[in-house]
């Protein structure tokens, strides 16, 4: 059932068990979950099915800190959330993600890799995907990964019939869960905001917030202040630990051995450490992206000639005493280490149209920032030429230490952190359930959960944490 | 093919690898010995040894 507002939903009579709060990834694959137990649900879509200014008006807000994106060009506000502009690049955590590192404070998750795999089907299901193939080893320290790049799903397009058919999973469009109210122990309620006005309240057993890795902190700092830290009681962590996934063009390469790279049909190889070597280093994890066909026109003929006729430029090689061979844009991109000062914030002047506080985003990157930069540089450097790979070259304001430009891809819109997932609810706000700390009915969906950023893009392992959330929601109703 | 183009050809490789070789035009300004034996770090590129022999 799929409902244009609060009143048409009202005028159903419809009563729900779950109330899920967003209609972005995390909440439509809760949806879909409970879909399939048939337990009834209701799922709140701030925006409509498609975009518009005044529903995207309300993600507006302001950063301070490092460069970041403008608030409301980072993320959508429509059915299907900001799964309407994802590249679709899937991979999961690996399990040395989830686990504590010396090394790296505030590391370590209250769940492993293999919580998550008995899901993993369902997860190439809903992103139509298949198994990731295994890594290679490629120098001693680096091996290749698989980046799947999938047709991008946009969920509300994906599910839209299914939600619309299911009778037991009503959508509200165009209706935002303007604050949570609640006791300490449980929310008790939902306060409405519906087509520019004041709806009321409702009422579930359970609300799930998926609102986005920003949003969801927001409205539970606004909630908890409305109801006195009822909403969340242990407030500590709450909208702090907020993690990007910085990732700069930091170097060029000559590739002497493109096929030892496993580069993908569009010419990238993506390029991961061993546990060793990052536990040596003293670094969070990180990927390097070798762009190996990064020209156009009269500089990609050249690239061309260099990559794809090897014969040739072996003979010229010769003749001019080099073994180089093909040109690479060299890319990394990092783990974003848990820094508690990091956070999303209300902001004390700047409300939305609903009155609900607007963000401020403090973000920077730190010390270890700058150290998996040049490190994991050089040491990817350094094995790429002991074993004849080719030549790297790390670029200047990498080596020194010169400020992070502006001119160029800075991060990669992946919002984490700000509920995030742990045993101690000092620096953390739900546990291993998705369930916040100290509440008996209220869950959190979506990247806002993770712990620790890993070196990979969230979608895959968010949607995997929904599956499971949804999976863990259904076998509490039956129960 | 006739030897005007085969020579047409030639010339333009020859000229195409120049091109891609400009870059190393830029070695020798600064030559940074990092504490590897068999490794330098020449203007941010990481070289061995051997290629500078």
């Amino acid at each position: 059932m799929i409902f244009q507002d609060m009143a048409a939903y009202r005028a159903a009579n419809f009563a729900p068990r779950v109330a899920i709060i967003g209609g972005g990834p995390a909440g439509i694959t809760v949806a879909h979950k409970l879909h399939r137990s048939g337990i009834p649900t209701v799922l709140f879509e701030a925006g409509g099915e498609e975009y518009t200014e005044e529903s995207q008006d309300f993600y507006k807000g302001k950063t301070f800190g490092d460069t970041y994106f403008d608030l409301d060009v980072t993320r959508l506000r429509f059915l299907g959330g900001s799964s309407n502009h994802w590249a679709g690049w899937c991979r999961i955590l690996e399990s040395y993600d989830f686990e504590a590192k010396s090394y790296i404070p505030h590391s370590g998750w209250p769940i492993g890799r293999a919580d998550l795999e008995p899901f993993f089907a369902e997860v190439y299901d809903i992103l139509g995907i298949q198994a990731f193939e295994p890594d290679h080893p490629v120098t001693d320290s680096f091996r290749a990964m698989q980046m799947i790049k999938s047709d991008h799903v946009h969920f509300g397009e994906k599910f839209r019939d299914e939600l619309a058919r299911s009778g037991s999973i009503a959508v509200v469009l165009n209706t935002e869960v303007s604050e949570l109210v609640g006791n300490g122990r449980s929310v008790t309620s939902a306060k409405l905001w519906s087509r520019g006005a004041d709806a009321g309240e409702m009422t579930a057993s359970h609300f799930v917030v998926a609102t986005g890795g920003l949003e969801n902190s927001r409205l539970l700092l606004w909630s908890n202040e409305r109801s006195n830290g009822g909403v969340v009681p242990n407030a500590g962590a709450l909208g702090r630990y907020w993690m990007e996934h910085p990732m700069y063009w930091a170097g060029n390469a000559f590739i002497t051995n493109r096929d030892a790279l496993k580069p993908d049909a569009d010419g990238d190889a993506f390029l991961i450490p061993s546990v060793e070597a990052m536990a040596k280093l003293g670094v969070p994890n990180f990927h390097i992206q070798l762009e190996t066909m990064p020209y156009f026109g009269a500089k990609k003929f050249m690239a061309d000639i260099a990559c794809r006729a090897p014969e040739i430029t072996e003979w010229v090689s010769k003749t001019l005493g080099s073994h180089l061979q093909c040109t690479a844009r060299v890319h990394i991109d990092w783990e974003q280490p848990p820094v508690e000062s990091n956070r999303v914030a209300l902001s004390a002047t700047d409300r939305d149209a609903s009155g609900v506080p607007r963000i401020e985003l403090h973000w920077r990157k730190g010390e270890l920032d700058r150290k998996v930069l040049l490190e994991g540089m050089r040491l990817f450097g350094e094995e790429f030429a002991r074993k004849d790979l080719g030549r790297l070259r790390i670029s200047d304001w990498v080596r020194n230490g010169d400020d992070y430009p502006d001119d160029m891809e800075i991060a990669g819109n992946h919002h984490m952190g700000g509920t995030r997932m742990g045993s101690d609810p000092a620096t953390s706000v739900v546990d291993g359930d998705c369930k916040v700390h100290g509440m008996a009915n209220l869950y959190c969906a979506g990247s806002s959960v993770f712990a620790t950023a890993g070196q990979c893009t969230p979608t895959t392992t968010l949607t995997a944490i929904a599956v499971r959330l949804g999976d863990h929601l259904a076998r509490t109703m039956a129960s | 093919m006739t030897k005007e183009s085969n020579t047409d050809t030639t010339r333009r490789l020859f000229l195409t690898a120049l091109l891609l070789m400009l870059p190393t035009l830029a070695l020798f300004r600064n030559v940074h010995v990092i504490e590897k034996d068999d490794l330098v770090e020449v203007d941010g590129w990481i070289l061995k040894r051997s290629d500078l022999a």
